[in-house]
């Protein structure tokens, strides 16, 4: 039944597509492509897209792409703006159909006597000339592994994508044909051949294993031995995605998600509310060894966290909530779960950094970087890779962010990434070794530094003296920092104050030899606190250990006065010392008084220096006395 | 007597055998009909070896037709071949560009790792060097 009428125009409309929200529309319209929302009286976006007659559109819903093309002979690659992310070259023949794959990886072109596969950023994988005549219409099975076409002689085509390639380390694993697979040891030159009963649907090699998953069945090999894999069945037998950890895997089925040991077992089923597997968008989620992360698909605000219990249970851990909308997420591989960091990148392309677990300052998102593109982040420590504009940026100690913000900088290395084109995408950070897509498809390696790993591995195990050793070896300012910011995480204020001294931030190693000189432990470890900036946790540590006068003059030397006359007030103490020193403040600066607070108490409390100045003198006794 | 008979138009031949004609037409008549069946199987003749030759050359058209149509087509077939032989060309030349494109991406892979390769073993000698 027709409902309405949405779009009237005098040119035939040659194609049209449903957005992935269901409300809007992409249509043809000569040379220009057309969003119409389905709202009445709402403008629609339009482009010019084509030199020629636009003959075809598809939008695939997980990666809300736009793919268009027509009889300029080019098919194009668009996002939802309008901003074109790929032309193709000029081909033969009009394209007279294009088709997404279900997942969003890949699409398929079809023109006369040609059939096309490409990457979802454009650039083609194979190209076959079959004697179909044009290819009129293209669909994909549901697993995207096969493709039917219609032909204009009458006939029509089936393919089957084969010769998937995929290395990890020294094995290269190639998918042969629609049953078989060919693993090869690089490294000695040994071949494997898996044969399967059903049709190859998913491969993933990773974390010393491979696992295949078919049209019923999972299986699993370890790199050890090829001859004996694990076999399941799968409960509904449609796997969209395949995503590989340390311990377990993720399936994601049509309608369920399972994580699953290397071994077989069913470890858990993550749900909530209105999930569907179906249309993610392999960006959105990420899974580590402990913690599985999911972009929710409705609220793009949303990212879903299930933290993995020892007693192989599942815990929804809060949701974490972006306000910018968020595009990407990606969670940290290496280090114990305390560690474990998320990085989101909302819909500015600005990326955030937060720890799933420990304290609510912890667990702010923190700003780490704009103008993401794409990120990646390394798989043995926690090193970020990023393609940032036109820059190629590691963060070697992400930590920073939560330890000194202003050492940030120095812990980054920038490269130019000019070298690999215009939107390059970050996809493998494996050891010290970067492999970045270019847009024309081509994979380039690039290496980073082997060092800031090396210190990573000490500053886990807390070998300070080889970290330090290994620093002055190398003598760069940037493994300096970075052993500066890890070893104030760890609060180890020997290697401190030598890595500071080395990167020249003299006021640090001021600051460190002042803690240092202070007996107290706890105060050593507010004053830590301080060094990082985390003025609410130092603050939180004075309190907690009794230590009023302390937090109060902290706060006074943070000119953080109304907090200062706050915590006065609250403790009945050094009310007069906190109006003292905002005198003293006011009087350098030659300004009036203009806060009320003080205004209140500005002559009910008697001022002496002198007595305030013993008061203070008695307040270290008594720590000292206490300490 | 012979005369009165001759005006009764009746003859005697040298067989004495009476006669209504003239012997000497009679005989002219018996030469005519001898010639005239002479004729008439020769013209048969004749058009016998008419109608073989005629067959012949029936058949014989029909031949050269038939070799002229061959010829055609194969005029037309060889000039779709050039045709059929261009788009081969293309196609083949589609597939050329399409596999050169692979290599150039390889090639650039090869490339970069080839320097990563340098990279290292310039650090492992900077190691070796610097111990």
């Amino acid at each position: 039944m027709l409902r309405s009428t949405i779009v009237q125009s005098d040119t035939p409309i040659y194609s049209a597509a449903w957005g992935p929200d269901s409300n809007q529309v992409l249509h043809t319209s000569g040379k220009m492509l057309i969003i119409k929302h389905l709202t009445p009286n709402s403008k629609p976006n339009k482009w010019r897209a084509h030199d020629g007659l636009i003959l075809k559109v598809a939008w695939n819903p997980s990666n809300n792409l736009i793919i268009s093309g027509g009889e300029d002979c080019r098919y194009r690659v668009w996002d939802i703006y309008g901003r074109q992310l790929y032309c193709s070259q000029l081909d033969d023949y009009p394209i007279t159909s294009i088709s997404w794959a279900p997942g969003g990886d890949l699409f398929a072109v079809g023109s006369y006597n040609t059939l096309r596969l490409c990457d979802k950023t454009g650039w083609s994988y194979s190209l076959e000339k079959p004697t179909t005549g044009s290819i009129f219409n293209i669909t994909w099975s549901s697993d995207g592994t096969q493709v039917a076409g219609a032909c204009g002689n009458g006939h029509v085509i089936f393919a089957h994508i084969i010769e998937r390639r995929l290395e990890w380390k020294n094995y290269e694993v190639t998918v042969t044909g629609r049953k078989s697979i060919s693993v090869q040891n690089v490294s000695n030159d040994a071949w494997e051949k898996l044969e399967f009963p059903d049709r190859i649907i998913k491969v993933s090699l990773g974390y010393n294993h491979l696992v295949v998953v078919t049209s019923s069945q999972c299986h699993i090999y370890t790199t050890k031995n090829w001859n004996t894999p694990v076999i399941f069945d799968l409960r509904e037998g449609s796997v969209c995605m395949l995503l590989l950890a340390e311990r377990h895997f993720l399936l994601v089925e049509k309608s369920s998600l399972s994580l699953y040991s290397y071994e077989g077992r069913l470890l858990c089923s993550p749900r909530w509310q209105g999930m569907q597997p179906e249309t993610f968008n392999p960006a959105c989620v990420s899974i580590s060894p402990d913690t599985i992360a999911v972009r929710d698909q409705t609220d793009e605000k949303l990212v879903h966290l299930f933290e993995l219990g020892t007693a192989r249970s599942l815990v929804d851990a809060p949701p974490i909530r972006h306000g910018g909308g968020v595009v990407e997420i990606a969670l940290n591989q290496a280090g114990s779960p305390g560690e474990r960091q998320l990085v989101l990148v909302d819909k500015n392309r600005d990326m955030y950094l937060t720890n799933i677990r420990g304290s609510a300052t912890l667990k702010r998102l923190c700003k780490l970087g704009s103008m993401i593109q794409s990120l990646c982040w390394n798989n043995d420590t926690n090193m970020l890779a990023a393609v940032q504009d036109t820059n190629l940026i590691v963060w070697y100690y992400p930590t920073v962010l939560y330890v000194d913000k202003r050492l940030v900088k120095k812990t980054v290395s920038h490269r130019d990434a000019s070298e690999f084109g215009k939107n390059p995408v970050v996809v493998s950070f494996d050891g010290n070794h970067l492999g970045v897509r270019r847009v024309d498809g081509s994979l380039v390696t690039s290496s980073v530094s082997p060092y800031p790993s090396v210190l990573h591995g000490y500053a886990a195990s807390s070998r300070w003296d080889d970290a330090l050793r290994l620093c002055r070896f190398i003598k760069d300012s940037t493994l300096w920092a970075c052993l500066a910011a890890m070893s104030t995480h760890a609060k180890d204020l020997t290697t401190a104050e030598e890595a500071y001294a080395a990167i020249d931030e003299t006021d640090k190693v001021a600051y460190i030899q002042h803690i240092k000189a202070n007996p107290l432990r706890t105060v050593q470890l507010a004053e830590m606190a301080l060094l990082g900036g985390n003025i609410q946790d130092a603050e939180s540590i004075l309190l907690q250990n009794g230590l009023v006068f302390r937090s109060i003059f902290t706060n006074l030397h943070l000119h953080n006065w109304n907090r200062a006359l706050e915590l006065a007030i609250k403790h009945k103490t050094h009310v007069d010392t906190v109006l003292f020193f905002r005198k003293k403040y006011l009087e350098t600066f030659d300004k009036p008084e203009t806060n009320l607070q003080f205004l209140q108490f500005k002559n009910k409390v008697e001022l002496d220096a002198e007595k305030i100045a013993h008061k203070i003198e008695m307040e270290y006794q008594k720590e000292l006395q206490n300490g | 007597m012979a005369d009165s008979l001759a005006k009764a138009g009746l003859y005697f031949d040298e067989l004495s055998k009476i006669r209504v004609l003239e012997p000497e037409a009679a005989q002219e008549t018996n030469k005519l009909k001898e010639e005239c069946r002479d004729f008439v199987e020769k013209i048969t003749e004749f058009q016998k070896i008419a109608d073989g030759f005629i067959f012949m050359i029936d058949s014989l058209a029909k031949e050269v037709e038939k070799e002229k149509m061959k010829a055609i087509g194969a005029r037309n077939l060889l000039k779709s071949v050039a045709k059929q032989r261009e788009a081969e060309r293309q196609q083949l030349q589609a597939l050329i560009s399409e596999k050169s494109m692979e290599l150039e991406r390889l090639r650039i892979q090869y490339q970069s790792l080839q320097r990563t390769e340098m990279e290292q073993q310039e650090k492992i000698e900077h190691l070796v060097l610097h111990r």
